[in-house]
């Protein structure tokens, strides 16, 4: 086999800034002779570079089946391409804003000549951090190009507060945990994140996330604050919810370990029934999951506890609704803080889950498991990637799937580190309880 | 697999611009158009000489095609234009220059009056001595993949797109036929008595329309999606590679290949992506991207000869019209030449 040619795809709403990216692209100093695929028609050599024009036309198979169709333009234009002896050393398809990229995906999983002469090295997923909110509910294109991301740059950065890029980004990830996710001015962003991404590398997505596999908590946000005698109060002048659950709880000094031991306490506090406190209500630091009651302009709430250490845990991130703890001498700022994987950010329909299993895997029983799922959820997982280590298999060994196409190959060697298996699925509806336990079912 | 290398050596070998996309014997025989995907078209006389290069096409070659009845040869490229020159290639080409789109595919009419050219989602219909247009299609909700006459009738073409084919005859706005299956087909090819149209298509699987009749034909269980059809002069045979095996349909019966057994070669050890009857329609020709070129007589052996074994695909294989010369394409540019011994 020669040696496949990489693949960016570039997907992203109208207006997102994919022009603007492609245009960095075409006009940067990257070493790369790059051939662009582009919706629109007209082709232009730019230097050494060439840019076609593609039509986003759908090859449907089997009757309609959605995990059988692929880009006809593509296989064409590429094929085109590929028979030049003058080869290039990257391709990036940009596709329209509403388009689907499951197909352009597909395309490299399904097509023979395709699979054989290119991969694709990363889907790029370009977010209108102004206004992408309006789409994220309704609009199926857009759930699908994040879904679908390895990168996602969320665009337009300096249009939005910084609370709700995060809460954006939680969202997102709340969607797409595989994704590297890059907040971004003007599509600036190193090319090499967008251009060198090298294909699946869960490893990498894990470093990305570290939250990506942990469990869910009910809260985002957790701090340790020093509160010195006589009290301090919370202060908020922004309500986006009605109410906000909060929680205090003594610790002993401001680290991470105390910080990780208040989280366990506040998760099983956040499983009480919360005391509704309206404005200037009296907050303490005995084990109460208070619901501040937000109903908008300057509020605040008086926290009656002894001089000392505590760490508070919010439903919401604090800059949200300008959330802040006041001593005597002004705000008191969180000598050590985390932010949580939160439950309730989950898109009802798109979400990822992650699954990490120390050991070694039944190479056979996983085949199967794998080949059922797919066959039977496959049209709501958008992606699956993962690393098993198989027994009685020295090296590392890679699966990806779409839809209910799968792909395995051999990943190298695990170079000392331990061990284990680390899949992602990303889709509608799944069910994280349901794929952990049937995926133990497949270690040796 | 016996060798034919005493039954059938290299008599030359030269090298094109780039990867060998066609190759096209003029109707006496006497030339050969060899174009590759980006750079000149050449033409060699049958004794491997360079009789003249034509300049190719900006953003790649797409097609050529000699006249049905004499030396004009036509070529088409990504640049929209379509170029007829006319042999001994003295004078500058006749050129018409079409709208810019998906520009691959472009054929003569049996009877070289038309060339019919594929344009992105529509076709221009270009009058062979003027290049002005005489006509185009309606708009298709898709790309033209592909082009072809019907040999006995030469109003009349087939147009493969938007998950089918459709008959069109010069003078009539609306198709006269419809093959819809709604999947993708590719390739097209008319048989020579007329009768049948047939596509390769991009699940592995052929589709047979009998013309007359209107009556469809699916033909499933490819190992790929096939990229390689050739008719036997007599319409007697379609030759068919989807895979490593090369399947022959005998369609001479009333029901064409319906309820037939066909004949399965198997010698390839890649994907099958070139086949051609030599003239008495009882040597096939074959090649494949595993660099094999082979020699079969389907209708006395299931085994092969080896014509050649090249180290990179084989892109083409074109008999020439007097039998014996079997001019071979390849992804690296060559083109070679090998000739029967008598």
């Amino acid at each position: 086999m020669t040696e496949r040619t990489p693949v960016t795809v570039l997907t992203g709403f109208l207006g997102a800034g994919k022009t603007t990216l492609l245009n960095r692209v075409l006009t940067e100093q990257h070493g790369q002779r790059i051939a662009v695929i582009e919706n629109e028609f007209g082709e232009v050599g730019i230097d050494h570079e060439l840019v076609i024009n593609a039509e986003e036309e759908i090859f449907e198979m089997n009757n309609g089946c959605i995990c059988c169709t692929v880009r006809g333009d593509l296989i064409r234009i590429l094929g085109s391409l590929m028979k030049r002896r003058d080869q290039f050393d990257r391709i990036l398809i940009e596709t329209t804003g509403m388009a689907d990229p499951g197909p352009v995906v597909q395309t490299f999983f399904v097509d023979e000549d395709m699979k054989e002469r290119l991969f694709v090295d990363a889907v790029v997923t370009l977010v209108d951090a102004k206004h992408v909110w309006q789409h994220l509910d309704d609009s199926d294109e857009v759930k699908e190009q994040i879904a679908f991301a390895d990168v996602i740059l969320l665009n337009k950065c300096d249009l939005v507060p910084a609370g709700e890029l995060d809460k954006l980004e939680a969202r997102i990830k709340g969607m797409n945990g595989m994704a590297k996710v890059h907040r971004t001015i003007n599509a600036k962003v190193p090319l090499e994140a967008v251009l060198e991404v090298g294909g699946f590398n869960l490893d990498h997505a894990m470093e990305v996330d570290p939250k990506f596999l942990e469990p869910e908590y009910p809260f985002e946000w957790g701090g340790i604050f020093e509160i010195p005698a006589g009290g301090a109060s919370f202060t908020a002048t922004e309500d986006p919810d009605p109410s906000m659950k909060l929680v205090l709880i003594p610790v002993e000094k401001a680290d991470a370990e105390n910080l990780a031991d208040a989280r366990e306490k506040a998760l099983r506090i956040f499983s009480h029934e919360a005391v509704e406190t309206q404005p200037d209500g009296i907050l303490t630091a005995d084990g109460e999951l208070y619901e501040l009651i937000l109903p908008g302009g300057d509020i605040a709430w008086k926290v009656s506890v002894e001089a000392g250490t505590y760490a508070v845990f919010t439903e919401h991130y604090p800059e949200e609704l300008n959330l802040e703890l006041i001593g005597n001498t002004g705000v008191i700022t969180a000598s050590i803080a985390a932010a949580y994987k939160p439950d309730h950010e989950h898109d009802e329909e798109v979400s990822s889950v992650g699954i990490e299993q120390a050991g070694d895997c039944d190479g056979e029983k996983l085949n199967r498991w794998l080949s059922k799922l797919l066959q039977e959820k496959g049209n709501d997982i958008f992606r699956m990637k993962g690393v098993f280590a198989i027994k009685g298999d020295t090296n590392r060994t890679i699966f990806q799937g779409v839809h209910m196409l799968m792909d395995s190959q051999d990943g190298g060697e695990w170079d000392g580190r331990p061990r284990k298996n680390s899949l992602v699925f990303i889709g509608r509806g799944l069910d994280r309880e349901a794929l952990n336990a049937s995926f133990r079912k497949c270690l040796a | 697999m016996k060798s034919a290398t005493a039954l059938m050596p290299q008599q030359w070998t030269a090298r094109l611009d780039d990867h060998c996309l066609d190759l096209r014997w003029s109707p006496d025989g006497a030339m050969l158009a060899a174009m590759p995907s980006l750079g000149e078209i050449v033409i060699f006389s049958p004794t491997g000489e360079a009789l003249t290069k034509l300049p190719g096409h900006a953003q790649g070659n797409g097609s050529i095609a000699w006249h049905p009845k004499d030396n004009r040869l036509l070529t088409y490229g990504q640049d929209a234009e379509i170029r007829v020159y006319e042999a001994p290639f003295t004078a500058a080409p006749k050129v018409k220059v079409l709208a810019k789109a998906w520009a691959e595919r472009a054929e003569w009419s049996s009877d070289g009056a038309h060339i019919a050219a594929a344009l992105g989602k529509t076709v221009a219909v270009l009058d062979a001595k003027t290049l002005n247009k005489v006509r185009g299609i309606p708009e298709q909700r898709s790309t033209i993949c592909d082009i072809s006459w019907n040999p006995r009738e030469p109003n009349e073409f087939a147009t493969v797109c938007d998950g089918g084919v459709r008959l069109w005859k010069l003078g009539r706005d609306e198709p006269t036929g419809h093959f819809d299956w709604g999947g993708a087909s590719l390739i097209s090819t008319w048989s020579p008595d007329g009768r049948w149209v047939v596509t390769g298509d991009q699940t592995p699987s052929v589709h047979l329309y009998d013309v007359r009749s209107k009556d469809p034909l699916h033909i499933q269980g490819y190992e790929s999606k096939v990229k390689a059809l050739a008719w036997q002069d007599k319409s007697e045979w379609l030759a068919t590679g989807g895979g490593r095996m090369i399947t022959i349909w005998p369609c001479n019966g009333k029901r064409g290949p319906r309820g037939c057994i066909p004949i399965q070669l198997k010698g390839h050890m890649g994907d099958v992506v070139s086949v051609d009857f030599g003239p008495s329609g009882e040597l096939l020709a074959s090649g494949g991207r595993d660099g094999l070129v082979l020699l079969w007589m389907p209708h006395k052996s299931e085994k092969p000869a080896l014509i050649s074994l090249q180290q990179r695909e084989i892109t083409r294989v074109r008999w020439a019209p007097a039998e014996g010369h079997l001019a071979v394409g390849t992804e690296g540019g060559d083109v070679f030449l090998f000739s029967l011994q008598s």
